[in-house]
């Protein structure tokens, strides 16, 4: 602990603030007073160091170096912006976009579990437009920076800039990918493609539009389907069409259950560019935009859970990737609710009552904090109790002293 | 600094401790030389006493019937290498040499060396640096077999010099950082074309190599493949469902593949990567780097000591094998009408310390530390190197090497092919720009800032500083140096210059033609 860096933000005037980098603290008890005096608005965590960051200045320059660092992401619904159909843009969201987070949060929770092996993953909410991963194994802490690098990048899908036309997945996917698939397939068509999502498959101007991004091969099939929609005995909903517009595109390259015959003059290239058509546009949507400078270095800071964001007033507050649905960013507790539920335990309950150890147990972090105490916290102290006792056997072993 | 490195998985662990004994034990081994009098009757105690890293492939089984005999090479006809032709040289070797061998061996493999770099600098295309880096290690780096026996090469001969080689340039590349990243880079190069050829031959050599050499790889199971079976195959570069059967995957800890991770192009289950044994190669270089890059900064550590130790034998040739002439039989060397070398890429180093004058010898020196020189510094070198004979080609390659060690072969290739090329007539109005002369060079513009190196230096310098650089290149002693510093005083610059050459070639005087002033 005392080597771990801490970063604060505080504004001593309005408007003016003031970045304190290389904060470190021997204790909570220290951090505590630290915070209490300078009142940041904001409060990052960096790498544990091989030297206390508070010494910065009097170790010779070079000496000071990132020794472990929790493996961290940050996605942003910023990065959205171009697929963003609900009128939000930058920094504000609704509920309409918040769905892809928890796609996002879904697609990297399982690749980071399944692939990497990796068990202590925790989500929070970056406490305005977007969420933070903090992957805490032991293994994770000790990656090298060329490592977390080549793990962002492993999971980074480059879904081209809005200016060129989009990008090209190769045949067959990579297995991460297809997993993605799967599990973002389902979301898009029930978040993206409708009037009350995003509106992709809602309206005839829309489904035109997405018509119009099929390869030139699948010309016929674009016009049946947009001639089916028109129609006016169509009363099929934006899921349906979906599925009946991927049925149709599998069937017209010769795959699935009423497959017709090939056209001869279907190239391979067109295949599978055909093939891979409903996996681009769903990436395209939900596909997690990573922002990978984030990851990339051990010496990253980030903000720190559980912290208040200074222009929302929202808490930091832990996100469970299975209980997503009912994760509500607008009804997260804020400072003001907070300062206020405090008030109001000490008028009913005063400050008498023993099972209370903690201030946060009065108000509406109790819950989240437990469940994450229990869903997280446990399992970690947990495996780091158990691998520093198996050192010690380890080591006892080799002394041959039992 | 005394830190353990993490034990490098799979590679025979060697602490920095040991790594420092090792090399001490190097030096020490290899001092235990004969004098090259009795080296007729050493060789045989050489080959008895010698233990080299990486053990001995058994020796085939001579060819019956002129079959040959399946999975084992042949040094007739197609020349692959044998197995042991990879080393990861983690172990010190342990014979005996004569000074001359030792010189000889550390030369011939240096030649290899810079005959990579030069082919990397070119550019070529992967095949052709391929065939002409074996074209060279047979030249240099193979011993032939004597006239009786079956084989082309010998084996055991060819393997101690590469083994041997290794180590001397090793000894001599570990005291500067510069040395240490140039060696290492070459060396990779050469490890992973070696690595290539092993994997590309049909004959197991590659899963010998790594069987030998104790990889922390995990061959994949034939029931764990077929679990894996459509995810290995959705991988790019798999193999085709046919061939899949007999296809070899590993696993390796995903942080050992990391590039082939980045790039999906492996599969990554609960982090191990699966990797087929083509891609192992990558792998293997990678670890080969890191063991390589360890030992040399260990090596570093110890080598001032031995250096001082061996000052009468091998320190002065280990301290100056970097600037070793490898000589017109060079394979890049431009021979002249008369046979005579023409000034090349290659051999400027030597001949700036030696011949230039100390003007050009500054713009050689700025050139080669800044990896850049401002526009008239490359005019008034550029036009030298010209005039002195230095064809448009080397005279490019050479600036690109340098200039593309800070920036890309595409920046220079924009920014400055065009103006060397115009400086040799090609360009423009294609005028045969002849060299500055004295005049121009001292009464032209002079250097501006520190990152200027043009002009005349018995101009442009100021008294201490010009004497303070006599005194570091050590020209002559120190009456010598007085005598260029009173020439300067008295602005006399080019009797300076003079001076400066009657010192530096002593013989100058007495030879017909040549006129000092």
């Amino acid at each position: 602990f005392p080597r771990r860096e801490f970063s604060m933000t505080i504004e001593p005037t309005p408007g003016n603030e003031v970045y304190i980098r290389y904060q470190s603290f021997l204790s909570q008890e220290e951090l505590t007073s630290a915070i209490m005096k300078r009142r940041p608005t904001k409060i990052d965590i960096g790498a544990v160091f091989n030297y206390p960051p508070k010494d910065n200045k009097s170790l010779p320059s070079g000496k000071l170096q990132t020794q472990e660092r929790e493996l961290v992401f940050d996605i942003d619904l910023t990065d959205y912006d171009g697929v963003r159909n609900c009128g939000c843009e930058g920094a504000k969201i609704c509920p309409r976009c918040w769905t892809f987070m928890g796609m996002a949060m879904e697609v990297m929770d399982e690749g980071l579990r399944q692939d990497f092996g990796f068990e202590h993953v925790a989500w929070f909410y970056s406490g305005r437009r977007g969420v933070h991963c903090w992957v805490c194994d032991d293994g994770a802490r000790k990656l090298t920076n060329e490592a977390r690098s080549a793990v962002a990048t492993y999971f980074e899908v480059n879904l081209g800039s809005d200016k060129n036309k989009g990008f090209r997945l190769s045949s067959p996917l990579h297995p991460m990918l297809s997993r993605a698939y799967k599990i973002l397939d389902p979301q898009f068509a029930a978040c993206v493609l409708p009037e009350e999502g995003h509106g992709l498959l809602a309206t005839p101007a829309s489904w035109t539009k997405l018509l119009l991004t099929l390869p030139e091969a699948a010309l016929s099939v674009a016009k049946k389907m947009g001639e089916r929609w028109g129609s006016t005995k169509d009363r099929s909903t934006p899921q349906e069409k979906w599925r009946e517009l991927k049925a149709a595109l599998m069937s017209f390259i010769g795959k699935g259950s009423n497959a017709k015959k090939v056209p001869k003059t279907l190239s391979n290239t067109d295949r599978i560019r055909i093939e891979q058509w409903p996996v681009e546009t769903v990436f395209k949507y939900t596909y997690p935009r990573l922002d990978i400078n984030v990851s990339k270095m051990q010496n990253h800071l980030l903000k720190s859970p559980f912290c208040v964001h200074p222009k929302t007033g929202r808490v930091c507050v832990p996100i469970e990737v299975d209980d997503f649905q009912t994760f509500d960013p607008f009804r997260v507790p804020t400072l003001a609710q907070l300062m206020r539920e405090l008030d109001e335990y000490e008028v009913e309950r005063g400050d008498k009552d023993e099972a209370v150890a903690y201030d946060w147990q009065k108000t509406s972090l109790k819950e989240p904090f437990e469940q994450f105490q229990k869903k997280f916290l446990v399992p970690l102290m947990n495996e780091e109790r158990r691998m520093q006792r198996e050192e010690r056997e380890r080591k006892a072993a080799i002394v041959g002293d039992f | 600094n005394n830190v353990n490195p993490p034990r490098p998985i799979g590679i025979h662990s060697q602490n920095s401790a040991s790594i420092q004994i090792q090399t001490t034990k190097l030096i020490a081994q290899l001092l235990a030389t004969s004098p090259r009098a009795s080296q007729a009757e050493a060789r045989p105690t050489q080959q008895n006493t010698m233990n080299v890293a990486g053990p001995a492939r058994s020796r085939p089984a001579p060819l019956s019937d002129g079959k040959k005999r399946r999975g084992h090479a042949d040094y007739g006809v197609g020349g692959r290498a044998d197995a042991a032709d990879v080393d990861m040289y983690s172990d010190v070797p342990f014979f005996e040499l004569s000074l001359d061998e030792f010189e000889e061996y550390a030369l011939a493999r240096l030649k290899v060396l810079r005959k990579i770099e030069e082919m990397k600098t070119r550019n070529l295309p992967h095949e052709t640096f391929r065939t002409q880096l074996d074209a060279s290690i047979k030249a240099n780096l193979v011993v032939s077999a004597s006239p009786d026996s079956k084989r082309k090469f010998d084996l055991i001969e060819s393997k101690k010099l590469d083994v041997a080689s290794h180590f001397i340039l090793r000894a001599a590349y570990c005291r500067s950082e510069d040395l240490r990243r140039w060696f290492l880079t070459q060396e990779c190069h050469l490890f992973r074309h070696r690595l290539e050829t092993a994997a590309s031959g049909n004959d197991g050599a590659l899963r010998d190599f790594l069987a030998r050499n104790e990889f922390d790889l995990d061959r994949v199971s034939r029931s764990e493949k077929e679990r894996l079976r459509d995810k290995l195959l959705s991988v790019p570069g798999a193999p085709n469902p046919v061939e899949y059967g007999s296809a070899e995957y590993y696993r390796v800890p995903f942080v050992q593949a990391l590039r082939l991770v980045s790039r999906r192009e492996c599969y990554v289950e609960r982090g191990n990567a699966y990797v087929p044994l083509a891609r192992i190669v990558s792998i293997v270089e990678a670890k080969f780097r890191l063991s390589l890059s360890k030992s040399l900064t260990s090596a570093a550590g110890v080598f001032g000591q031995v250096a001082h130790d061996e000052a009468a034998r091998i320190g002065p040739l280990l301290q100056s094998m970097n600037t070793q002439h490898t000589g017109p039989g060079a394979p890049n060397a431009v021979l002249g009408a008369d046979g005579e070398a023409l000034l090349t890429a290659a051999n400027v180093d030597d001949l700036a310390k030696q011949s230039m004058p100390l003007c050009m010898q500054q713009l050689h020196v700025g050139l080669k530390r800044d990896h850049k020189l401002k526009h008239q510094g490359r005019l008034q070198y550029g036009l030298f190197v010209k005039g002195a004979g230095m064809s448009l080609e080397e005279h490019t390659l050479f600036f690109q090497r340098e200039f593309t060690k800070i920036m890309t072969g595409e920046q220079f290739n924009k920014g400055y092919s065009y103006s060397i090329r115009h400086m040799h007539g090609k360009e423009g109005k294609r005028a045969n720009y002849t060299p500055y002369s004295c005049m121009k060079i001292i009464h032209g513009n002079p250097p501006q800032s520190a990152a200027e190196h043009h002009g005349c230096p018995y101009k442009h310098y100021d008294d201490s500083n010009l004497s303070a650089l006599l005194t570091k290149l050590n020209i002559g002693n120190s009456g010598e140096r007085d005598a260029i510093m009173a020439h300067k005083r008295d602005g006399n610059f080019q009797l300076a210059c003079a001076k400066h050459f009657e010192v530096m070639h002593p013989g100058a005087a007495g030879v017909e033609g040549v006129k000092l002033d």
